[in-house]
């Protein structure tokens, strides 16, 4: 027997999470609205460079929540749950090869086109993973910073195409109303927006 | 009031409440078959020549057979709308609880009914003593644990319950007030089981707890600490066995050179049995007949009915049946967690208060977790002396605590039971465990797969294998050397029933493939990875100590044979296993076969007294004298009775039937006379290719026999009665002028196409009372070998291979005992590696765990194309069948954990073993 | 309140006025007492629940119902477990999971055969290797929940039903 070929093979399916134990419980969707500072409040960093690095760690909130975080895994499988409790999506799911899933099992079987309160289920009509370069888990604000800015890995996106992506796109829209038993986003998708824009406008520097 | 001859009654103790018991008519579902949606239904028993399961059609089809699959308009002669039930639980244990935020429920969806702790004491209803303490907690008291129902919300139509339980489910709509600490108890139950094994090997022991009778403690301190009698050597069972234990203790603490001591702790974690069908029910009351009908899907129908009747047999009029007739569905899916439940009040208690709507009561899966009975939580603290000399074991001193949640429920009897297995399949000549099954807030703990032995025998085989490193001792060797010989005592002190096959399943697990080459499969491990291979190997005991069979088995004149049951289908396969082990008997598969009828055994006319676990011996003899008493009348489907227990009634009857009925058939057709030798013979014919075979006579087909049976009046139909405590009763009849004495203890026999009449018993032999002091004495024997790959990088193991063989007797169905053995290997797997709920407030109290926090076996996370499963083959021919549905996921758990050690060098002593737990080892 | 038009098992049914936080498995179960479609979990993770949908362009696919509105099947053509035998002849499925007794309680049944029926028909499209069918088998039923069988005999009825005939489902 092959052990190495047939543990090669598995590897991507058994990794487990030690998120487990943690055994926190669900955030609820009654937990108070968490906010996004302004662009303006940063006005006092008087270094651009530096401002520019502080507005992006403010958007950085945004991008490590696990609402963002959970569809731009590093692996094939998407996560689930709060950053507490944070664990691998069940039932398994893989990317796919369009990112939309398996031919046995798409997103869209279970994602709807708009979230299913009753059935406490996210929806959105283009439900799917962000592509495997563009994975944020475990990783720093600083390095996702650099990775947005990055065409090999976001996507062949240019600092404007950055912008819309995050102010206007519908699916990334879907963080800030993400249904029954999820918390939101920080904020809003037009302040997330709002901090995109100064960020490039003060130079898109990185923390 | 007139019943029917076909109902089985059972008067209630001063109650007054009648019960009777239906199983649930597949084939009579009013509405479908318009719908033509259920094309098995026509002919739903492919049982016919032997081939398939009784259920597979149904299964396959979707027919209804589940309690969650009727309504209403399915129930024949009900009204035809359900209404629905919300069982609401408190999700927190350490505020008071003040009251519900029913203003949510305005408008269309407000509840019809809302039934709380106050509309009981209204009513007059009791807890039966199992389910002691408040089924509803009282407003203004602090919730006895986590998930203690606190109200039923009952609605008329399923819109108000649909948009109700959305209203409902976030936020605080059970409010609490004011912090106050957790409600405490005392333990619900603690033992010391203690024996000492004299000189000789088969000897009479020095002390045991077979000799001496159980021994608990005489107070607790500190909460959950027992304290023991003072030590006397000459004193009551307490005190010698303090006098004993300590010695035993004292031995392990002294420092001996030639004796190997190791002190561990293990911890098992707390888990759900997550069967796929959440508990769930119908209920009717009509208060012009005062007649309550139920549908229910239990592992012990006798026991929900009665404690229904229980509840609400001294209830005010208004709110007291006079008849409750309980439908015994199928179950899907049960693991020990749907015996004895609590779910039957509720739905009773929903009929009771909105009389004249059948209402449906259904946990959704977070509910199930919220409520649902869970496996103990086990803390133990073991010590083990072994002589280095000899490699044999001393010495064996544990110390066992086990969480029992919010209600007793059966956590004394999961501690015996565990502190009767720590020994696994050892000898061991000295051994003292004690063990307290304590109260806490968490979610109730109760029957589940393994009953305490699981935690016990896992800690056990952990252990040993680090015994057997330290001695430099091969596991397996280090095994065989200390395995418990056939005549060799349980810590008990009695002897297993049989040949105890240990050496046998050893041997097997020695000469694998898997075992012989797993140091050339750890040098070869990938790079990037680690491997090791791991074994382990228990025994668990089959049945409760009060185990009844009930069956008929009647034969048509064209040679349809049908048996009739009161065990309960739970994916066991249990109809198929009592189809088989009937064939054999009576030349052909049964044409019908009916679980769950409780209802059919009125002409036994039997009844009961006292309690079959604790009378003593001369209350038994009194009551004995009575024919038709018998110390237990039907038993909950657990314990992995099916295939000994459950089919033994079956097979009794067949014989008789063959006996009394084929046998003298076949002599009529062969022509052979009353006084020939080969009359009383019948002992010596055999089946042949379903043709009745006797050296020098013409081969008889079963309808023949069948036909001829009718024609002379012979007996066409047995009805019998069993009870095994450890031993089957047994007694005396009478049947056509001839008196034999088998193992049962009530008889009824039909002539030709007669009506079923009762053959009074002589000469009854009950087990004796002292029995109950066994710990078991059935054991099956299981043994597994798994081999692990694990990634040094991530933690995330990979079970490479695997290797499971059990010895079960005579195999009823061996594909279901193949599938019994995958099963639990994927059970056991879960418990090693998977599964975790924690005990309190972040645990499934809190009403938000669901199958994405609750991670169970998947496909993926199996060797599914690499687990090899084997049967050993029966000792003789006539070796009865044995339980085995627990004892196959057992080994599997000690087996990882040992595998994980060999690759890892890191022993872990607590559940599950996740992958950053190993990551932090290969580090 | 939506109109509801669908076909089940080549029935039609509807149109019939529900609402929108009714879930199809509700539909099925609570209005059409169609229960052989089961609830397991609620969330969609253990896939007890799981219908066929055929697609207009001939391609199938299981759906969970227990998280899907009943609106959403509005339109749609689905079978359930009720529908896999014809005039009472079940499919070789259906025949295969009862002769290697794949299932023990039978609660997932429901959705391991729709899904085993799903990938039969897949594979008499889109063929695989012989090598392939333990992975593809995997791939395709892993996301359903057995409590009770170790799942090796469900994955060995499906093969065995590939298996018997090779040229329709393997390259």
């Amino acid at each position: 027997m092959n052990v190495q070929r047939q543990v090669a093979r598995f590897t991507g399916i058994v990794v487990m999470l030690a998120v487990l134990v943690a055994g926190v419980t669900e955030a609820r969707a009654a937990d108070p609205p968490v906010t996004l500072a302004a662009p303006e409040s940063f006005a006092a960093i008087a270094d651009p460079a530096a401002r520019s690095a502080a507005i992006f760690t403010e958007l950085g909130r945004v991008l490590t929540n696990p609402r963002c975080v959970n569809c731009h895994p590093v692996g094939d499988r998407p996560l689930q749950g709060e950053v507490a409790n944070r664990r691998l999506h069940q039932p398994p799911v893989a990317r796919g090869a369009d990112g939309f899933g398996t031919v046995s099992m798409r997103c869209a079987s279970c994602h709807q086109g708009a979230n299913f309160d009753a059935g406490a289920m996210p929806g959105h009509a283009h439900w799917h993973l962000a592509p495997l370069e563009m994975a944020w888990q475990d990783k720093s604000v600083a390095q996702i910073c650099a990775q947005i800015k990055d065409p090999a890995r976001n996507g062949g996106r240019t600092l404007a195409q950055i912008h819309e992506h995050i102010a206007t796109d519908t699916l990334v829209g879907w963080a800030w109303a993400p249904g029954f038993g999820r918390a939101p986003a920080p904020g809003t998708q037009a302040q997330a927006g709002a901090l995109v824009d100064a960020w490039i406008k003060t130079g898109a520097a990185c923390p | 009031m007139e019943l029917s001859r076909r109902e089985f009654v059972k008067l209630v103790t001063g109650s007054g409440i009648v019960l009777t018991f239906s199983p649930l008519a597949i084939g009579a579902v009013p509405g479908f078959a318009d719908r033509e949606t259920l094309p098995g239904r026509a002919q739903w028993n492919p049982a016919v020549g032997g081939r398939g399961r009784i259920d597979g059609v149904a299964k396959v089809t979707g027919a209804k057979l589940y309690a969650s699959d009727f309504r209403a308009t399915d129930m024949p002669g009900w009204p035809a709308t359900t209404a629905h039930a919300i069982l609401v639980r408190a999700n927190d244990a350490t505020h008071i609880f003040t009251g519900l935020d029913l203003a949510r429920l305005r408008g269309t969806m407000a509840p019809t009914v809302v039934v709380t702790a106050a509309d009981l004491v209204r009513a007059g209803t009791r807890v039966p003593d199992f389910f002691k303490g408040d089924l509803f907690c009282p407003a203004g008291r602090t919730p006895l644990y986590l998930g203690q129902p606190v109200a039923l919300l009952l609605f008329e139509t399923f819109a108000a319950f649909n948009a109700a339980r959305l209203a409902i489910r976030s936020g605080k709509f059970v409010q609490f007030g004011q912090a106050t600490p957790a409600v405490a108890q005392t333990p619900y139950g603690s033992n010391r089981f203690v024996r000492v094994a004299g000189p000789a090997a088969t000897g009479p022991d020095v002390y045991s707890p077979l000799q001496a009778g159980w021994v608990g403690p005489l107070r607790f301190v500190k909460g959950n600490t027992p304290v023991w009698a003072p030590g006397s050597p000459s004193g009551p069972a307490s005190a010698q066995a303090s006098y004993y234990g300590d010695q035993i203790r004292a031995e392990l603490a002294t420092a001996n050179p030639d004796v190997l001591m190791l002190d561990r702790t293990f911890e098992t974690q707390s888990i759900d049995p997550m069967f796929l069908e959440p508990e769930s029910g119908l209920a009717w009351y009509d208060a012009t007949t005062k007649k309550l009908d139920l549908v229910v899907g239990v592992q012990s129908p006798a026991e929900a009915a009665d404690s229904v009747a229980h509840l609400l047999g001294k209830a005010r009029a208004a709110f007291k049946p006079t008849h409750i007739n309980t439908h015994f569905a199928y179950v899907g899916g049960g693991f020990g967690g749907r015996d004895h439940t609590s779910f039957p009040l509720y739905m009773a208690l929903a009929a009771i208060f909105l009389p004249g709507r059948p209402v449906r009561l259904a946990h959704d899966r977070y509910q199930q977790f919220q409520g649902g009975i869970k496996r103990h939580a086990f803390k133990m603290h073991t010590r083990i002396g072994v002589d280095k000399g000899t490699g044999k074991i001393r010495a064996f001193a544990a110390d066992h605590v086990l969480d029992g949640g919010g209600l007793a429920n059966f956590s004394p009897s999961v501690a015996d039971v565990g502190a009767l297995g720590a020994i696994g399949i050892y000898a061991i000549p000295t051994v003292d465990v004690t063990t307290v099954a304590a109260h806490s807030r968490g979610v109730t703990a109760g029957s589940m797969r393994g009953y305490g032995t699981l935690q016990t025998m896992t800690a056990l085989e952990v252990l040993i294998d680090e015994a057997a490193l330290a001695l430099r001792l091969d596991p397996i060797e280090f095994r065989r050397r200390n395995a418990l010989p056939t005549d060799g005592r349980t810590l008990a002190g009695n002897t297993y029933v049989g040949v105890v096959r240990t050496p046998e399943i050893l041997d097997k697990l020695d000469r694998h493939a898997l075992w012989q080459q797993r140091a050339a499969a750890k040098t070869q491990a990938a790079a990037g990875f680690v491997v090791g291979t791991g074994v382990a190997c228990v025994t668990k005991d089959f049945g409760s100590g009060a185990d009844c069979s009930l069956a008929t088995i009647e034969l048509a004149p064209d040679g349809r044979i049908a048996i009739n049951s009161d065990a309960v289908e739970m994916g066991t396969a249990i109809g198929t296993a009592l189809a088989n082990r009937a064939a054999a008997i009576m030349g052909g598969m049964a044409d019908e076969v009916q679980m769950a009828r409780v209802d059919v055994f009125g002409p036994l006319e039997l009844m009961t007294s006292g309690d079959p676990y604790s009378g003593n011996q001369a209350a038994q003899d009194a009551a004995a004298r009575n024919p038709r008493w018998v110390p237990q009348i039907s038993s909950p489907s657990s314990s992995s009775v099916g295939a000994h227990v459950s089919t033994h009634g079956a097979a009794e009857a067949a014989k008789l039937l063959f006996r009394f009925g084929l046998w003298p058939a076949a002599l009529d057709l062969w022509g052979v006379q009353a006084g020939d030798p080969l009359a009383g013979q019948w002992a010596s014919a055999r089946w042949n290719d379903g043709t009745l075979a006797v050296p020098g006579k013409a081969p008889l087909p079963l309808s023949a026999l069948a036909a001829r049976a009718h024609q002379r009046k012979l007996v066409t139909g047995v009805m019998v009665h069993g009870f095994s405590r450890w031993a089957w009763a047994a007694a005396t009849f009478t049947v056509a002028g001839q008196s034999f004495t088998t193992d049962i203890d009530a008889l009824a026999v039909r002539f030709g196409d007669g009506n079923f009449t009762r053959i009074d018993r002589r000469n009854v032999k009950f087990p004796p009372t002292v029995y109950n002091r066994f710990g078991t004495s059935y054991s099956t024997i299981c043994g597994t070998l798994v081999r692990v790959a694990i990634e040094r990088a991530t933690g995330a193991l990979r079970i490479v291979k695997a290797y499971s063989v059990v010895e079960c007797g005579n195999t009823l169905v061996p594909e279901v005992v193949r599938g019994q053995m995958q099963g639990g290997f994927a059970m056991g797997m879960g418990q090693a590696l998977l599964e975790y709920l924690p005990p309190f407030e972040d645990g499934p109290g809190n009403g938000t765990w669901n199958l994405g926090q609750y991670v169970v076996a998947r496909a993926s996370d199996l060797p599914i194309g690499d687990l090899e499963c084997e049967i050993l083959p029966p000792v003789t021919p006539a070796d009865p069948p044995k339980g085995m549905a627990e004892v196959v996921s057992i080994p599997v758990i000690a087996a990882l954990v040992n595998a994980i050690a060999d690759a890892t060098g890191h022993r872990f002593a607590a559940l599950p073993v996740t992958p950053a737990m190993l990551q932090g080892v290969l580090k | 309140m939506t109109t509801l038009r669908i076909t089940i098992n080549g029935q039609a049914h509807g149109p019939v006025e529900v609402t929108d936080d009714l879930s199809m498995n509700d539909y099925l179960r609570e209005f059409l007492g169609m229960t052989g479609t089961k609830f397991g979990c609620g969330a969609g993770q253990c896939l007890a629940c799981a219908v066929i949908i055929d697609a207009p362009d001939g391609t199938s696919i299981t759906s969970p119902t227990c998280i899907v509105p009943a609106v959403a099947f509005n339109g749609k053509s689905i079978r359930t477990i009720e529908g896999h035998a014809k005039n009472g002849e079940l499919s070789p499925l259906q025949k295969a999971f009862i002769d290697h007794f794949s299932f023990q309680c039978g609660y997932c049944t429901a959705g391991f055969l729709n899904e085993g029926q799903v990938l039969l028909e897949r594979l008499a499209k889109t063929p695989v290797a012989r090598a392939d069918l333990p992975q593809t088998i995997l791939e395709s039923l892993n996301g359903h929940l057995c409590r009770c069988t170790g799942y090796v005999k469900y994955h060995e009825a499906v093969r065995d039903v590939i298996l018997a005939d090779p040229k329709r489902y393997l390259v």
